[in-house]
């Protein structure tokens, strides 16, 4: 047996952590693409229908009487990041148990189990921008500076995910029935966030309630760009607030639950 | 090489460390369980897998460790491996850790061999370079080189073990961990495999050996720790605790 000698590579945490992120998401993205020949089609084809549909039943069977147009990217600047967000949530209740061998196995600092799932479906919520720009090019959206919030958007949905994923992830393992009841809260707040609509279709009152929604805020930065009346800063911020303590939250949750996750899994 | 001397470095240092499992999962659990520090107090379904266990590992020695199913020999190597984390005391472990543990555990099925040498060689921190390196002799190990595009799930049992071993055991960490995992595999890979452990062993490696087979306890380590019931009961020269072993449990030479 050789031995390497001077080149064993200089680990610090923080590149080992990003080293075993980037082999975790290759492999699921390798797992999920070798089986499938439409492979990236089928993670835009599921937004792309859901719109599809709605756009269907509210501009061609309701007749919506609303503002906001076009009505296929006030859907899309939402849905694409709800499928980031529900994706990613979702898997994160099967985030311990699903990987229970490997974890057995190898010492990696253990929030990674949360954080990769956020990453791989955040890259596909990257990948499936084009289809928005297309829409958005052919539908005749017009574009404006707002954009430039997009980056933000995309930040806060971090936050907000990795908290709400570490305080998810941990509980499951003790609590199996979460796992339903999160696909639950998951559907319900898929109405409670404007994603079929938009918040300035909505009274000042139902908007101020649903201000304390963290995503209304993300999908208001998310939509700036090609509806400025959909740009509310109060929603931003509370958007900010809560992301933040939910991070907190996550943190400590995960911290405390993860020695007792180990024993369990 | 430069000859000297080195100085006793303690590789791995366990002070009064305990561990707790429940022993029925089908309890109910309250948040204020789960939430609860490390030091809260023990409840009744709960038992000490291991407890008050203290020893400290100098680099380069071969311990073996000993005890009747389920005495806690498979926990203290998770507990080293940091696979586990103590509820009581402290364990310090200074390096890296090969854990032949369990060794299949990062395998993904549906990938392929060569796939899965990567993914698992670069989770346990190998660099990708330093795994092109190794990467024929890995194979050459575990002699799978026809089939290194197959899944993983087509592979037989035994070789999916060889193929998970020559990966782990080529980590060049300096602490090594062996539990049980030569069980499978025919009788010449399990030769070649003590020939491994051996070389690692000569060239200065710690090693950390759960077995209940005594030749190669006798064979691999020179001190010996023997558990039972969680406790540390005896801890010295590898044939003194394994005589000590024999004679609690009535077993003739
Ligand atoms: N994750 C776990 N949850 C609950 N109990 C556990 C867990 N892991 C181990 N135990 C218990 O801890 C005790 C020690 O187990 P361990 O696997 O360390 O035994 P062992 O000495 O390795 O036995 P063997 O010789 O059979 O491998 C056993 O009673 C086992 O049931
Ligand atoms: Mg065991």
């Amino acid at each position: 047996m050789t031995s390497y000698g001077d080149e064993r590579p200089q680990w610090t945490p923080a590149s080992r952590y990003r080293h075993a992120l980037r082999l975790l998401t290759r492999r699921d993205l390798r797992v999920r693409y070798s089986t499938s020949v439409l492979g990236y089609f089928w993670s835009i084809l599921d937004p792309l229908l859901m719109s599809a549909i709605y756009w269907f039943v509210f501009t061609q069977v309701f007749h919506r009487n609303a503002d906001l147009e076009p009505y296929i990217v006030v859907l899309l600047t939402a849905l694409l990041p709800w499928m980031w967000f529900t994706g990613a949530i979702s898997d994160c209740t099967r985030a311990f148990l699903r990987e229970a061998k490997l974890i057995r196995s190898t010492k990696i600092p253990r929030s990674i189990w949360v954080n990769r799932l956020v990453l791989s479906k955040g890259i596909e919520f990257l990948a499936s921008l084009p289809v928005l720009a297309l829409f958005a090019i052919f539908s005749g959206a017009t574009v404006g500076p707002g954009l430039l919030l997009f980056p933000l958007a995309i930040v806060l949905q971090c936050v907000l995910t990795v908290g709400i994923g570490l305080i998810v992830a941990p509980l499951v393992v003790f609590f199996r029935d979460l796992e339903r009841a999160v696909k639950l809260i998951l559907r319900l707040a898929f109405y409670a966030s404007p994603i079929v609509y938009g918040i300035s279709d909505l009274s000042a009152n139902y908007r101020s309630i649903l201000s304390f929604n963290p995503l209304t805020g993300i999908f208001s930065l998310y939509r700036a760009g090609f509806f400025p009346e959909e740009l509310d800063w109060f929603a931003v911020g509370m958007s900010a607030l809560i992301s933040v303590a939910l991070l907190g939250i996550g943190v400590f949750v995960f911290s405390r639950l993860v020695r007792n996750v180990l024993k369990e899994i | 090489m430069v000859d000297v001397q080195p100085a006793p470095v303690i590789d791995i240092a366990v002070s009064d460390a305990g561990i707790r499992f429940r022993r029925n999962r089908r309890g109910r659990r309250s948040f204020k369980d789960l939430f609860a520090g490390r030091d809260r107090r023990s409840r009744p379904d709960e038992f000490w897998a291991l407890r008050g266990v203290t020893f400290t590992v100098r680099q380069g020695e071969s311990i073996g460790v000993v005890g009747r199913n389920g005495q806690g020999k498979s926990t203290l190597l998770k507990l080293v491996a940091g696979v586990m984390i103590a509820d009581e005391g402290a364990v310090d472990v200074t390096g890296g850790v090969a854990p032949l543990i369990e060794i299949t555990g990062g395998f993904v099925d549906d990938l392929s061999v060569r796939d899965n040498v990567y993914l698992t060689a670069g989770l346990h921190g190998m660099t990708k370079r330093m795994i092109d390196e190794r990467f024929d002799e890995m194979i050459a190990f575990a002699e799978i080189g026809d089939f290194l595009d197959t899944p993983y799930k087509h592979l037989s049992s035994g070789m999916k073990v060889r193929i998970a071993f020559s990966v782990i055991s080529s980590l060049d960490e300096p602490i090594v961990l062996v539990d049980e995992v030569l069980a499978v595999g025919d009788k010449v890979f399990r030769e070649k495999c003590y020939r491994r452990i051996e070389e690692m062993k000569a060239a200065g490696r710690t090693l950390f050996f759960v077995s209940h087979n005594e030749r190669d306890l006798r064979r691999f380590c020179d001190r010996g720790l023997y558990l039972d019931k969680g406790a540390l009961v005896l801890d010295g020269p590898i044939d003194d605790v394994v005589d000590r072993y024999n004679d609690e449990h009535g077993i003739k030479k």
